[in-house]
């Protein structure tokens, strides 16, 4: 080991930083995406019957059981089957979205399903319409029960994406490796990669506390909605409400 | 009395698949009574309570508020639905205080009064925090206005929710067996609270299934059974 | 044209490089379970340094893409003198990531046992090391199975990632199959068949347990 010099990551700064930029590009794309489509889904799971919400559960058992690099060379490959000839980073971006978007789904779910009863009713109630119910009191709950659980799998799409490098989408991972070839300096070029993706990801935390701030005290009334979470993270008993 | 009852219902039954729940139930509450509605569950008390505060459409039959049609409009000869829109204005003429009590976790005790007022009755939010801050005086949660309904013990919700239906100036306060989400030793709190609301001058409809609770606070009982009204009575321990 | 016969054919080829993955899989679970439990049972003496230098590292594991991990464990460690085998690098950093993820998985798992526990079993005198091995661990480990097999399917994903290390199991076979035959649409179909095979066993091993242990539970 010869040390760690500073110079070949200034060198190639440029390199990296549009890496950088195209990892952050692709995953704001792909989380508009994936979570657009995660409501659908959930939406789609409260129809009656019970085939809905047997079609939620197949589609997301499904892509939760193949790794993220298959399913995006079995898109990478099989769109040109069906007819469309797109370029890779397109590809990438759809099928990360693809991916995600079973993962979305289930936590706008679950944030729909935590939302403590009776409220829509008592809104209606005081005389709110159905509109000024949901804008009111249903999607400010809603927003505070998604926001931890869509941090947390926003910071697994930045890494995921990572894969795309794969197939030669010019991301993050992608320069490094380019870095690499040039300079045969691993270190040096992982520890730059990592370390910028350290930064994203840190950086996304930093947002997503802020706007969960923002929403008040979010977590104190998460907690107290949901018996099981206040066990995990609180040390004051539940409050028992018949 | 010449002026119309607050609440007027006439021939209303409404059945849940094909089963009834509240067959052609006529009733008026007057200006000042406190009704309490008693019976088994499963009796309908509660079905007619949510028909009669517009929560359910009811399969036959008329609910009126303080005269006027609430559910149904007529033309003429002609009976039509009331439109959504026209049901929502006329909603904040029931006051509701739900057996869950429902606050909105997300908002503030105060804010919990507010956010209607501001809301539906398009008052200011001086206007509205005004009027909730008179009436969480008068409830004794003046200390508690900033805390958020999780921070608050069962009793302390249940004032702010009756804070809530009170702000929007109701012509009826319709309470869903307020006893049952709370701890025994605050049954007595409640019954003085909803003395103190009836002294007031308060006209209010109450759904328990405690007899001693009812005569307590009410003067007129009616006693509910497989969905019709069975008995209708002063009550005994009437607080006027 | 899409060749329904091809890929049939090469199913029992990836089945057997599925093996592979399970094998590597287990082995990393077990590693994970084994260090998760010491750096847990480590973390709650409070050793300021050492629980800074464990909070360091799993800020560190949980910010970078296990993608990146794998490179930096089989490109860099090499610098600083520590040649691995592709597959002993690919364990060691899928290890690693479960490692942390579990060790706090078991964090949340320890703050749901009953105080009251300890104190009847320092009062009984029974040693620190009975109480871990005794009185908590069984029942942590049983209160987190759910996640521990929850785990075990996203190990099992990420040892997919070790083709591109060149270890060859289900992704680089079919990789391989699909250079040989011009198919790789099929090929890679079949690797995702492979592991929907796979993991769904597992994904309901995990529900059936989560809903068994909420039975027991109330």
């Amino acid at each position: 080991m010869t040390g760690f010099d500073f110079s070949l990551i200034a060198d190639h700064s440029a390199l990296l930083l549009t890496g950088a930029a195209m990892t952050v590009y692709v995953v704001i794309v792909s989380f508009v995406l994936a979570f657009g489509f995660g409501i659908v889904v959930a939406l789609l799971s409260f129809l009656p019957g019970a085939v809905p919400r047997a079609f939620l559960s197949a589609y997301s058992i499904v892509l939760r059981s193949i790794p993220f690099i298959i399913v995006l060379f079995i898109v990478y490959y099989g769109l040109p089957f069906a007819g469309f000839h797109l370029s890779a980073l397109l590809v990438g971006i759809l099928a990360l979205s693809f991916y995600k978007s079973a993962y979305y789904g289930e936590i706008i779910r679950a944030a729909i399903v935590a939302l403590p009863r009776g409220q829509f009713e008592s809104a209606r109630a005081v005389g709110m319409s159905p509109r000024q119910a949901f804008v009111h009191v249903i999607a400010p709950q809603l927003v505070r029960g998604l926001l931890p659980p869509s941090t947390n799998m926003t910071l697994t799409l930045i890494k995921e994406s990572s894969v795309l490098s794969t197939v030669t989408i010019g991301e993050l991972t992608y320069q490094g490796m380019v870095m690499q070839g040039a300079t045969y300096a691993p270190l040096e070029c992982f520890a730059a990669v990592s370390g910028l993706y350290w930064a994203l990801c840190a950086g996304t935390a930093w947002i997503a506390g802020r706007l969960e701030r923002r929403a008040g005290l979010a977590q104190k009334a998460a907690i107290d909605r949901n018996p099981l979470a206040a066990s995990f993270l609180s040390f004051e008993r539940p409050k028992v409400r018949r | 009395m010449s002026a119309s009852p607050v609440l007027r219902v006439q021939g209303l039954s409404k059945s849940f698949q094909g089963v009834p729940v509240v067959q052609s139930i006529d009733l008026d509450v007057h200006k000042g009574q406190v009704v309490a509605m008693i019976g088994p569950s499963g009796c309908g008390k509660t079905t007619l309570l949510r028909c009669s505060a517009g929560l359910e459409r009811p399969d036959r039959g008329f609910v009126e508020l303080e005269g006027q049609p609430f559910g149904h409009e007529r033309h003429g000869a002609e009976i039509r639905r009331q439109s959504p829109r026209q049901m929502d204005r006329m909603r904040p003429k029931v006051g509701m205080v739900f057996q869950q009590l429902n606050l909105w976790p997300h908002l503030s005790a105060l804010d919990n009064v507010v956010k209607p007022q501001v809301v539906v009755l398009k008052r200011t939010r001086a206007e509205a925090a005004e009027r909730a801050r008179t009436l969480f005086t008068q409830l004794g949660l003046s200390a508690k206005a900033d805390e958020y309904p999780y921070a608050l013990s069962g009793g302390q919700r249940q004032r702010v929710a009756i804070a809530r239906a009170l702000a929007l100036d109701p012509a009826l306060l319709m309470f869903d067996e307020p006893t049952s989400a709370l701890d025994p030793e605050l049954v007595a709190e409640v019954l003085a609270m909803l003395r103190s609301l009836a002294s007031g001058g308060m006209t209010m409809v109450i759904v328990t299934h405690e007899m001693n609770f009812a005569a307590n606070v009410a003067d007129r009982l009616i006693l509910m059974g497989k969905g019709r009204i069975v008995e209708d009575r002063p009550a005994r321990g009437s607080v006027k | 044209m899409f060749e329904q016969a091809y890929l049939f054919s090469i199913l029992p080829k990836l089945f057997s490089a599925a093996w592979v993955n399970l094998q590597i899989a287990l082995l990393i679970a077990a590693i994970s379970i084994v260090m998760a439990m010491l750096v847990t049972i480590v973390r709650t003496a409070k050793i300021g340094v050492v629980n800074g230098a464990f909070n360091f590292v799993a800020s560190f594991v949980r910010g970078t893409p296990l993608l990146v991990q794998i490179f930096l464990c089989y490109y860099v460690l090499p610098s600083f003198g520590i040649d691995l085998e592709p597959l002993t690098a690919g364990v060691l950093a899928i290890s690693l990531n479960s490692t942390v993820f579990l060790s706090e998985t078991m964090r949340g798992g320890l703050q749901t046992i009953d105080p009251g526990q300890i104190e009847a079993s320092l009062a009984l005198g029974l040693r620190r090391s009975v109480i871990w091995h005794r009185v908590l661990l069984p029942q942590l480990l049983i209160r987190i199975l759910p996640l521990l097999v929850n785990e075990l399917t996203i190990i099992i994903k990420g040892t997919a990632l070790l083709s591109v290390i060149t270890v060859v199991e289900v992704m680089r076979t079919a990789q391989q199959l699909a250079a040989a035959s011009f198919r790789p649409f099929e090929s890679l179909l079949g690797a995702g068949l492979v592991f929907l095979v796979l993991n769904v066993f597992f994904i309901l091993l995990a529900s059936v347990l989560e809903t068994r242990l909420q039975k027991r539970a109330t």
